[in-house]
């Protein structure tokens, strides 16, 4: 979809929408709100819903990263641990490699 | 093989040659103390004996087989693949006036995937989780069949204890092994015993089927003896459970033939546990039985002695008796205080360690009939053990010198176990169905999986059967719908019936064959812990085997790391000049293509 061609209110609509969406635990509409409306928020010449436009923007990034430290975190630690948490680690684990511990 | 175990971590897999002549200072894989923790001795049963005290068992061990390797080890025997091997060492990988050989060079691939890792508990709880949508089986518990015969007819589809019935339990082992899953031929370790029980059986044939004896004699071969006691284990537990045809209460008194090999250059011992013979009624009934044994022993040239110092039974099957309750029981041995055999559960315990030796320029089926110096020992050793047994069972010492262990049958059973399985005899033993398990090596006494079909299970089976059975005139139909007649409907709960496959006829392909009557039966040889599903237990065997993917191995020569770079290096090289132009001609294209129409606008 291209951003040059809709109305500065639907723009905003959109950013709205996905914001809070994203509160869904859905990162991935987080991600793709800052990427998105990146240029629109901070590199266009002002206009009027920019400014909503760029609070959402970084609201959206600040829960991006926090969901990106918390999901790191586990998936280290479970990778790291599995193997010594025995049975804890066998009934979490959707698929158990063969051949290693 | 610890060196490399314990090495710099840059050893990727060893592959073994076999020798083709036994090492002559012994080799033992096995641990000093076999089965120390699964036998009777413990803190609470004759402390000071536990764990080898007093002497231990197996002086040469070194514990190979119970280490963990991180590499595969292959074993290849010394032939024309292996002389390939050897050469390209030679050709390649040779340093040259000390200097470092140059590339390409001969590499070798190992490939022995295992699916189970860390231990039993872990790899039967992976087994289970049926969370994940591949229901892979990773492990498989070590099982087998245990071969049983009474020497008369019990009813054996009734379980629990049977009124009226004293039975002595005379066994022997079914199993060995070595390092190696794939080679067994534990001469000494199980086939001796095995072997002179089958005899003893044979020799009895006649003389429990006349003679109205008191007590049954009850013929058993526990598989799985080597991994802590799995069959006998089994068997203890199905009759305390009441599970088996007879119970803990019938057994009388126990005689377990261990490993007799060597017997001719010693004497043989007879071994009796210390702490179950303080109670004075056990300790006159082993005294009986000991007093049978030299009965019998005499006129034979057979001298048995017994141990002169307070020591542990060996490891043995009637260890696991005792973990039940008190019995009477002696266990015949051809040493005194540790094995006289250098190569216990090793891949030299074979037929030379066993001086089997046949005379050069004989055909196999001069061979199958050859007596040699150990069969006739083994012989004698029968011949006394089947006169002990018709004593113990209360039959007249007058009636004794007609039993006779058959030197004849006992060197084609050394032959069929130790040299070749697939021989003329055994052709005509078996039933049709199990022919194609018959090889020409020798047999492989490793217990591996209930899946794969053991052939000393189905030697011992069909020996048994044919040795104590009788050949009857039945047709082949009933005889394999176990009934000796259309209406019989009472002989398949006293009786089995086994139609083998017998000589072939003279000039055909056919077979003439017959249906042999014998009290040969079998039952299940599994860990109770694995029924218990209690994989932590310290008081059953847990062993397991991994399931694995293909096992191969391969060499090749490898071109140098330089060269390795120098392909990746101009690889990439074409990848991004590719791109660079792709660029270069896209954004130029108007002037490349230009045709002279309008360019037509794109929509979304």
């Amino acid at each position: 979809m291209n951003l040059e061609r809709l109305p500065n209110e639907e723009k905003l609509t959109l950013c709205r929408k996905y914001y809070l969406g994203g509160f869904a635990l859905l990162p991935f509409l987080w991600l793709v709100n800052v990427v998105w409306f990146f240029k629109e928020a901070f590199m266009k010449p002002p206009f009027t819903e920019q400014t909503l436009i760029k609070t959402y923007v970084k609201r959206s990034a600040l829960g991006l990263l926090f969901w990106v430290t918390v999901l790191t975190t586990w998936i280290t630690i479970y990778q790291h641990f599995r193997a010594q948490w025995g049975e804890v680690g066998d009934y979490l684990s959707f698929t158990i490699p063969l051949g290693t511990p | 093989m610890m060196k490399l175990k314990n090495g710099s971590g840059r050893v990727a897999g060893v592959a073994v040659v076999e020798p083709t002549s036994n090492p002559p200072d012994g080799f033992s894989p096995h641990t000093r103390c076999p089965n120390e923790n699964t036998g009777v001795y413990s803190e609470n049963y004759g402390p000071g004996l536990a764990h080898c005290n007093t002497t231990k068992w197996n002086p040469l061990g070194n514990g190979l087989s119970y280490e963990e390797f991180d590499f595969p080890i292959f074993s290849m025997k010394d032939d024309n693949d292996t002389q390939l091997i050897r050469q390209c060492y030679m050709d390649h990988n040779r340093p040259v006036n000390g200097s470092h050989p140059q590339y390409p060079l001969c590499a070798m691939q190992l490939s022995s995937h295992m699916s189970a890792v860390t231990n039993t508990p872990t790899c039967m709880r992976r087994n289970s989780i049926s969370f994940s949508m591949s229901n892979d089986m990773v492990c498989d518990p070590l099982s087998d069949q245990n071969i049983w015969a009474p020497s008369k007819p019990l009813n054996t589809t009734q379980n629990g204890h049977k009124a009226d019935e004293s039975v002595i339990i005379v066994s022997a082992r079914l199993d060995s092994r070595s390092f190696f899953s794939e080679i067994g031929p534990g001469a000494e370790s199980a086939a001796s015993g095995l072997i002179t029980l089958l005899a003893a059986a044979h020799a009895l044939r006649n003389a429990t089927q006349d003679a109205q004896l008191d007590r049954t004699i009850f013929y058993t071969f526990f598989h799985g003896e080597t991994f802590d006691y799995i069959g006998s284990s089994k068997m203890v537990y199905d009759m305390e459970k009441n599970q088996f045809p007879i119970d803990l209460d019938n057994v009388h008194s126990v005689l377990e033939i261990g490993q007799v090999g060597f017997y001719s250059s010693s004497n043989l011992w007879l071994h009796t546990d210390p702490i179950s013979m303080r109670n004075s009624s056990i300790q006159k009934e082993v005294k009986n039985l000991i007093d049978n044994l030299n009965s019998a022993a005499e006129g034979l040239n057979v001298s048995v002695k017994e141990p002169d110092v307070t020591q542990p039974l060996p490891p043995s099957s009637f260890q696991r008796f005792l973990r039940a309750r008190p019995f009477p029981g002696v266990v015949i041995e051809d040493y005194n205080s540790s094995f006289s055999n250098k190569y216990f559960q090793s891949m030299f315990d074979n037929a030379d360690s066993l001086n089997v030796l046949y005379p050069p320029n004989l055909t196999p089926a001069e061979q199958l009939n050859h007596v040699t110096d150990t069969a006739k020992s083994l012989a004698e050793v029968a011949t006394m053990v089947a006169r002990a047994l018709f004593l113990q069972a209360g039959g007249k010492k007058t009636q004794i010198s007609s039993i006779k262990a058959d030197e004849l049958t006992v060197s084609r059973m050394l032959y069929s176990f130790l040299i070749s399985s697939n021989n003329s005899w055994t052709q005509e033993i078996v039933a049709p169905k199990d022919i194609v398990h018959l090889n020409n090596n020798t047999v492989n006494f490793y217990i591996s999986v209930e899946q794969q079909a053991s052939l000393p299970t189905i030697l011992a089976k069909y020996l048994l059967a044919n040795l104590t059975g009788s050949v009857v005139n039945v047709t082949q139909e009933n005889c394999r719908n176990q009934k000796e007649s259309e209406d019989d409907k009472e002989s398949k709960h006293l009786y089995n019936y086994i139609w083998v496959q017998g000589a072939a006829l003279p000039n055909s392909t056919e077979r003439d064959g017959f249906c042999v009557r014998s009290t040969v039966h079998w039952s299940r040889a599994i860990s109770p812990a694995f029924e218990l599903e209690n994989y932590t237990t310290s008081e059953y065997s847990t062993w397991t085997e991994s399931r694995w993917k293909e096992i191969k191995g391969r060499i090749f020569l490898v071109a140098s790391h330089d060269l390795e770079m120098l392909t990746l290096g101009v690889g990439i090289g074409v990848l991004l000049s590719s791109l660079l132009l792709t660029y270069i001609m896209s954004s130029k294209a108007d002037i490349l293509f230009s045709s002279g129409r309008e360019p037509t606008s794109a929509t979304y």
